[in-house]
């Protein structure tokens, strides 16, 4: 598993890698970690719009399912389709099995919030 | 997660830590919910063996001349039929028929122990159980003990389970049969071993005295390499119980439900000459002579959404109950549960349709999983064929 340069982790275990406009958008390692088998993920539609800290996918492992909230607001521009049959690769590593790629509305601003992946860490363990 | 001052520890606690379980509240206790992954313990219990602490179950004896009198009141199986060393499934009615607990109850008076019959039942029911059979057994000769403090209890399961009996001691053919009860050695530690369990395999319980805990557990454990045996969880206990069928109390069942009403009608016989609590609306209900109230239903999803407890059940447009017990089923790759109906509100037609159980069977229904409506088709229980020796 690769931790990629330049992602930013939220309180809610999310983590939101920037580049050119884009941004990818994932679970870490510790949240997938603490979930256990995931078994099913609901993914938005391309095209909606979600703010900040709003509900965009849920997670399903055997036990339960998990809300995953946006690290930052901004339009869905591509899901990751693999993972709507196998789910569970994004046991096997998180960061490759990103969830989504949107549209940042403003990565500045809402970026603020978040830590990077050490910080992160270092708060979760 | 922390332990709550109040969640009791098993003896086998660190061991668990040691394994790297994560260890969850559950029924008052700090339980291993997973090892390695709940559908690995659930394939190896299947294909291999499991091994699962269930120390926080708890065991009663019972014992005095009026023993069989006072169970008959209790419960509404036969118990003057149950043969010595034989085990059987019942449930803990209160007066008004609700359910208390459900149980198995074991014939010992051919064991030497101070019991005539041996009782195990749920953890979280402990503190309920046992005043209310204290109470009851103010009307007879018979006295009623909470060992639950005193015994450990494993529970190893699976297709390779008796080869793992019989290498620490116990040939095949002295091994307990289905549903009964012996006392040997496991390697020369004294236990209680029954051919029961609740994940739908062939397999064992083990009751024994807190002292061996560690030792017993690690025994067991050290057949990994030659019968591929994991330690499993309560995940994947949830998922093994939902595939064979079986009920969990406060789940399927509670105070306000009958046996029937919970799909328990085949254990609770036609006929019993005694009085039991609740026997007249259990019985009515048992004969047809009264309507159901409410009835379970095992159903499998049609949609790769997964029932949770607690979600709300839709027939044809209408909120007519809620999902007890949900979960994705490894072995069938399908989603699984079983939901309470309740017939109040329902159109006659369909309730005499889900009244038949044959014409129940596949009835679609809804369930409501993050505001949306998916598909579900009534099915019969178990979802999974059982697998017991017989």
């Amino acid at each position: 598993m690769n931790i990629p340069d330049g992602i930013l982790c939220s309180k809610t275990h999310e983590w939101v890698l920037e580049e050119n406009g884009e941004a990818l958008i994932g679970l870490t390692d510790w949240a997938v970690e603490q979930l256990g088998d995931v078994v099913f993920i609901e993914l938005p539609e391309v095209g909606s719009v979600f703010g900040k800290d709003e509900v965009f996918a849920t997670i399903e492992s055997v036990k339960a399912a998990s809300e995953i909230y946006m690290p930052v607001s901004g339009e869905i521009l591509e899901v990751n389709e693999q993972l709507i049959n196998s789910p569970e690769l994004i046991n096997e590593d998180s960061y490759s099995a990103w969830l989504v790629k949107i549209k940042p509305s403003n990565y500045q601003e809402d970026a603020n919030g978040l830590m990077e992946y050490d910080d992160y860490k270092d708060e979760v363990q | 997660m922390e332990a709550d001052i109040q969640d009791k520890k098993t003896f086998l606690y660190d061991e668990h830590l040691k394994l790297g379980a994560k260890m969850v509240p559950f029924g008052g206790w700090m339980m291993p919910v997973q090892y390695e992954g709940i559908i690995k313990e659930h394939n190896a219990t299947r294909n291999f063996a499991g091994l699962f602490d269930v120390s926080h179950m708890g065991e009663v004896y019972v014992r005095g001349k009026e023993s069989l009198e006072y169970l008959q009141k209790i419960v509404p199986q036969d118990i003057s039929t149950l043969k010595e060393g034989c085990a059987i499934y019942c449930q803990l009615p209160n007066k008004d028929g609700g359910l208390i607990d459900d149980l198995i109850i074991y014939n010992v008076k051919n064991i030497d122990i101070e019991a005539d019959y041996f009782i195990v039942i749920n953890a979280s029911r402990i503190d309920f159980d046992i005043p209310f059979m204290k109470e009851e057994a103010k009307n007879f000769n018979v006295e009623i003990v909470n060992k639950s403090d005193d015994f450990s209890m494993l529970a190893l399961q699976g297709p390779n389970a008796k080869y793992i009996i019989q290498k620490m001691g116990v040939e095949f053919e002295l091994q307990p049969k289905f549903f009964t009860i012996q006392k040997t050695e496991l390697n020369k530690i004294p236990v209680l071993l029954t051919r029961t369990g609740y994940t739908g395999e062939d397999g064992f319980e083990i009751v024994f005295e807190n002292k061996y805990a560690k030792e017993l557990w690690n025994m067991i454990l050290s057949f990994k390499d030659e019968f591929s045996v994991v330690p499993v969880g309560l995940g994947a206990r949830d998922t093994l119980r939902l595939e064979a069928g079986l009920p969990l109390y406060g789940h399927e069942l509670d105070e306000n439900t009958t046996p029937i009403e919970s799909s328990l009608g085949f254990f609770v016989p036609k006929e019993k000459k005694e009085d039991y609590n609740g026997k007249t609306l259990i019985l009515a209900q048992k004969l047809k002579q009264k309507p159901l109230r409410k009835k379970l239903f095992a159903f499998v999803m049609e949609d790769r959404q997964i029932a949770r407890n607690g979600y709300d059940v839709y027939i044809e447009g209408k909120k007519a109950g809620y999902v007890t017990s949900g979960a994705p089923s490894p072995t069938l790759g399908k989603n699984i549960g079983f939901c309470m109906i309740e017939f109040e509100n329902l159109d006659s037609n369909l309730v005499t349709r889900l009244n038949n159980n044959q014409e129940s069977l596949g009835i679609i229904i809804q369930v409501m999983v993050r505001n949306k409506l998916y598909n579900a088709r009534i099915t019969k229980k178990p979802f999974v064929k059982k697998n017991y020796e017989k």
